[in-house]
């Protein structure tokens, strides 16, 4: 009994007891699952050359919305104005690019407009971030006042000043403004040459079919990377789960727990921005309903992904796997056109509510309330 | 007699028209355990809290190693060298060990990166001078028993500077070994010898068995104090109670 410490009564566990006790374990396993049912039920379409860049696509649009999502999430709040956010930040590029600067200041390009807006949506994110944690009220509802405010004020711009929901036409930026290329063109070209090279990658007539994936893939790893690192390796990332499990205990020790929370509202509404931003460079069109129910797709993903609802715990990793499995399973009807595509949402529904489950299986092993 | 590290002299507290702490004067030295006691109400929480910075006194001085000060935040308390220890310790359960350790006070390198291994290292090595060895500090403090949780808390206090450590009932709702435990962590920390303890407690056989002087309050007051020697069981007993007799009680409940 004596010679018995504390430190004998965790066991020890080995490499793969701790992998399986991870919390990406169920994103990870689902997302694989998808991935074969996937290959197999679309004669492998899925993930030919065009297949993986459409897929690609999408997930990587998810994924840099569900990465601001779940940030906020671990710290303990929620963003229902992310999807009018999107629509507001790319009505005031498209805007800007047709009808010039705001006060009549002359042309926009691509460069200014981009940032511009992102000056307005960053101030936007701030001034709703300071609502919540000054008013003390809940970010639900406070966000959901700006879901309604931000898409109204969106329609209403587009039609005091384009006269119509939406711009089209506008002159492909890309190929004159290397800004615009950064945000709507093309990335990894060199993956599909190799694969050209080594044979595949061919369209009908023989030549090199895909030249490379959108740019979206591309700020989707520097986003979510970035977020990987900052929460898992610096200081701010560990102020982050403070916040999010006992703000109290947080503010305590002296953390600044307000001004974490101000800054992944902040975040958020970047996160919104790059989604516009690419979208409209890529389309070089914009719809006063883009982004629509954008916001409650990213949270689905989040908590698919690990993050709990009630904050303090989540993971970068199991997002990419979420948003890889929702968005897979979003462009499924692409692919095998037998299937009804609103099956995407019944599946999206079953997978979330099995995640809450999961979710609040490890919530409880933490905390030792099982 | 050594010089007491906190002095707190005539100390007065009100809320509005209500008095919570009538002129109070407690002296703290370093390597002793001083126990306040006193029943619900009695002011102990409204004298802690002053003496960390929480409330501002509404009258008399706190002196910290003989000079006056003013504590306007707990930052400020904290930075003094006070230390408290609240009963909900201030930890998240979700975090490891290390994390809550060094939460708010992180050590970092370039680019606000945390050193890790440095930080599991010191949570680890603190832990163990006052009595718990962890095989595993990135453990969730969720995992821990109630006693290691005060422990860390404990730990972290005196890692981050507290000469005085203030601890907020720290035995009340544990288990019996878990209680024992604490009164380790508590004897091993008298034994540093430069740290002084305020051991708040409602319990007189824990606060006979580790503290060296009481300090006993009613009402905002102080209605008795000494050394573990100058007192008798009886006063002691006496004492808790409110100043109240136990024999009167003794005939009023029999009266029912």
């Amino acid at each position: 009994m004596a010679d018995r410490s504390e430190s004998d009564r965790l066991q020890q566990e080995t490499w793969l007891q701790r992998t399986i006790r991870r919390p990406e374990i169920g994103s990870f396993t689902v997302m694989i699952v998808i991935i074969i049912a996937l290959s197999m039920a679309s004669n492998g379409k899925a993930f030919n050359a065009l297949g993986l860049k459409n897929n690609i696509a999408i997930i990587a649009q998810y994924g840099i919305i569900a990465t601001g999502a779940a940030m906020l999430m671990i710290a303990g709040e929620f963003d229902l104005s992310i999807g009018s956010m999107i629509g507001f930040a790319g009505m005031s590029m498209a805007m800007m690019l047709k009808w010039g600067l705001p006060f009549g200041l002359g042309e926009a390009t691509p460069f200014l407009a981009f940032f511009i807006t992102l000056a307005m949506t960053l101030s936007i994110g701030w001034v709703i971030g300071t609502v919540v944690v000054r008013s003390g009220l809940s970010s639900f509802i406070v966000t959901l006042a700006f879901l309604f405010f931000m898409r109204g004020v969106t329609e209403v711009s587009f039609r005091l000043i384009n006269q119509s929901t939406q711009i089209s036409g506008l002159p492909d930026y890309k190929e004159t403004s290397w800004f615009a290329d950064l945000l709507g063109g093309e990335v990894f070209g060199w993956f599909y040459d190799l694969w050209f090279a080594l044979g595949g990658n061919l369209n009908r007539r023989g030549e090199q079919w895909v030249d490379g994936f959108d740019a979206r893939f591309l700020w989707w790893l520097i986003i979510a990377g970035g977020a990987y690192f900052i929460l898992s390796r610096t200081q701010i990332g560990n102020w982050i789960y403070a916040t999010g499990d006992n703000k109290e205990s947080a503010r305590a020790n002296g953390v600044p727990v307000n001004r974490v929370k101000v800054g992944l509202f902040m975040f958020t509404a970047f996160c919104a921005t790059m989604f516009a931003a690419c979208q409209v460079f890529d389309t070089n069109t914009s719809d006063a309903a883009k982004g629509n129910l954008q916001e409650l797709f990213a949270i689905a993903i989040a908590v698919v992904g690990g993050t709990l609802m009630t904050g303090g715990f989540g993971s970068i990793i199991g997002v990419v796997f979420g948003a890889i499995t929702v968005g897979l399973v979003a462009n499924a009807v692409f692919f095998i056109p037998t299937i009804d595509g609103a099956w995407f949402r019944v599946f999206l529904g079953g997978i979330l509510l099995a995640a809450v489950f999961a979710n609040e299986r490890i919530r409880k092993r933490i905390t030792g309330g099982i | 007699m050594a010089e007491p590290y906190l002095r707190v002299e005539n100390l007065q507290k009100q809320f509005g028209p209500f008095i919570a702490l009538g002129g109070v004067d407690l002296e703290i030295y370093p390597g002793e355990v001083h126990a306040l006691l006193g029943d619900n109400g009695a002011g102990k929480s409204t004298l802690i809290k002053t003496l960390a910075g929480v409330h501002q006194p509404s009258g008399g001085q706190i002196y910290v190693e003989g000079k006056p000060v003013n504590f306007r935040s707990p930052r400020d308390a904290s930075s003094a060298g006070i230390g408290t220890v609240y009963q909900d310790l201030a930890l998240n359960q979700l975090m490891s060990i290390t994390r809550n350790f060094f939460m708010g006070r992180e050590i970092k390198g370039p680019l606000g990166t945390l050193k890790m291994d440095e930080m599991n290292k010191i949570a680890h090595d603190e832990m163990l001078k006052i009595g718990i060895d962890f095989s595993d500090p990135t453990q969730a403090v969720g995992t821990m028993s109630g006693g290691q949780r005060q422990t860390l808390a404990i730990a972290r206090a005196i890692y981050f500077g507290a000469r005085v450590l203030i601890l907020d009932e720290p035995t009340s709702a544990l288990g019996q070994k878990q209680q024992m435990e604490v009164l380790k962590t508590i004897k091993r920390v008298r034994a540093r010898g430069d740290i002084g303890i305020i051991f708040i407690t409602h319990n007189e056989i824990h606060s006979k068995l580790v503290a060296d002087r009481f300090t006993f309050l009613a009402l905002g007051k102080v209605i008795g104090s000494g050394t573990l020697q100058e007192l008798a069981d009886e006063d002691i007993r006496k004492l808790m109670a409110g100043g109240a007799e136990m024999a009167d009680l003794e005939q009023e409940l029999a009266a029912i």
